[in-house]
C-alpha cells in the first residue's frame, strides 16, 4: 500500500497511482536489467553497496566540460553523435589524469544515483557535480546544463522539486529530485502498458523522464531493450 | 530551421508527399496518454530533422496547454527519448509499417 503524503483532490489518477506503486524487490530487479544493458553499451552504470547495509543504489559519473562538449580524450569517433558519446563515457580515468590533460575548472565532475525510497515506494534520483579541483557546482551551475526545454519550467520553480538533502547511506550533501509526485507522471505510462499487455522497465522509463532534466540522457538503445521483453507486437 | 509539421488540410488527415519528398519526411502517428486530450488528427508528416523538442512545442501549442503542463513523447510507449533526439533517428529504431508510433502525455509534475 503506498503512503501518500499530499492527495490532490482534482486528481483523476487517485486509485490508479495504488496500483503502480514500485515494491522494493522489483526496484532491484529492475535495476539489475538496467545495469546489464548498461553494460552491454558500455553506459557506465553499477550498483553499489555499502558495507553493513542491505541497500544499495545505483550509480553513475560522467565527465562533461563546462560548455557541454565530451573532454575529447574521451571520444570515441566510432560512436554514432557526441550525445550518445557523452553518456557512453565510462570512468576509464581518474580525476588527476584528466585534470592533467583538460583545464581543471572547465571540466565537471557528475554523479548520479538512483535510491530507493521506501516512504514513496519509487526511486530516487540523487545527483552532485563539481569540478576536478573539488568545487562543488550549485544549483545555477548544473542547470547551465540542461536542456532549454526544461530550464523554463525549473525557472518557475525548481524549489519545489530539487532539493538539497544528505545522501541516505554516503551521508554527503547531494541535490534530489524529489519524489513525492512520481507516481503522478508514472502511472499513466505504467496503466498503458498494463493496458497494452507489456513488460517495461519502470527503472529506464522513470530515468528517461526525470534524466533530462539534471543533464542526464539515455542513450536510445534502453527503449529497444524494453522491446526486445515484450512477447506482443507494438 | 526545421519547418513545423505541416497542418493537414481541412477534411483530410494525411499529407500526400511527392515521392522525392518521403525520404526527407517520416510518418509519425501521434496517440495519447492517460488523460492527455486526443490530438484530432493524429498523423503528421514530420522533417526527419525535427527533434524531440520541437515535435513537444507543437503538440503543445496544438492542445493550448500552458507554459506550466509538461509534455511526455514516448518511443515503445515507455521510453522518453532526449529532447535533441531527431525523429529520423527513431523512426530507424522504432519505425514500423511506413510509420514511427509515438505516445505523449501531460503532467504538472516532476518529481
Amino acid at each position: 500500500m503506498c503512503m501518500r503524503v499530499e492527495s490532490d483532490p482534482m486528481s483523476l489518477n487517485f486509485d490508479a497511482e495504488d496500483d503502480f506503486c514500485l515494491e522494493e524487490n522489483r526496484f532491484k530487479q529492475y535495476c539489475a536489467e538496467f545495469i546489464k544493458h548498461s553494460q552491454q553499451i558500455g553506459d557506465g552504470w553499477e550498483w553499489k553497496s555499502i558495507k553493513d547495509f542491505p541497500d544499495g543504489y545505483m550509480s553513475k559519473t560522467h565527465f562533461q566540460m563546462k560548455n557541454g562538449n565530451t573532454p575529447s580524450i574521451f571520444k570515441d569517433s566510432t560512436k554514432e553523435s557526441d550525445e550518445q558519446t557523452l553518456t557512453r563515457v565510462e570512468e576509464a580515468l581518474d580525476d588527476s589524469q584528466v585534470a592533467g590533460i583538460c583545464a581543471t575548472s572547465e571540466v565537471i565532475r557528475y554523479e548520479y544515483h538512483v535510491l530507493y525510497s521506501s516512504s514513496y515506494q519509487v526511486p530516487v534520483l540523487y545527483f552532485r557535480a563539481c569540478f576536478l579541483d573539488g568545487r562543488p557546482l550549485t544549483l545555477d551551475e548544473i542547470w547551465e546544463g540542461v536542456h532549454e526545454c526544461y530550464q523554463a519550467r525549473l525557472l518557475e520553480g525548481p524549489w519545489d522539486t530539487i532539493t538539497q538533502q544528505e545522501h541516505p547511506l554516503l551521508g554527503q550533501p547531494f541535490f534530489v529530485l524529489h519524489p513525492c509526485r512520481t507516481n503522478e507522471f508514472m502511472a499513466p505510462v505504467l496503466a498503458n502498458s498494463r493496458r497494452e499487455n507489456r513488460n517495461i522497465n519502470y527503472i529506464t522509463s522513470w530515468l528517461s523522464i526525470v534524466g533530462p532534466v539534471v543533464g542526464l540522457n539515455l542513450p536510445l538503445s534502453y527503449a529497444k531493450l524494453v522491446s526486445e521483453q515484450n512477447t506482443k507486437a507494438d | 530551421g526545421v519547418a513545423e509539421p505541416a497542418p493537414p488540410p481541412a477534411g483530410s488527415p494525411v499529407i500526400e508527399e511527392p515521392p522525392e519528398d518521403t525520404k526527407k519526411k517520416i510518418d509519425v502517428l501521434l496517440k495519447a496518454v492517460g488523460d492527455t486530450p486526443i490530438m484530432k488528427n493524429k498523423k503528421w508528416t514530420v522533417e526527419r530533422t525535427r527533434t524531440i523538442q520541437g515535435l513537444v512545442d507543437f503538440i503543445k501549442k496544438f492542445l493550448k496547454l500552458v507554459a506550466s503542463e509538461q509534455l511526455f513523447i514516448y518511443v515503445n510507449q515507455s521510453f522518453a527519448p532526449s529532447p535533441d533526439q531527431e525523429v529520423g533517428t527513431l523512426y530507424e529504431c522504432f519505425g514500423s509499417d511506413g510509420k514511427l508510433v509515438l505516445h505523449y502525455c501531460k503532467s504538472q509534475a516532476w518529481g
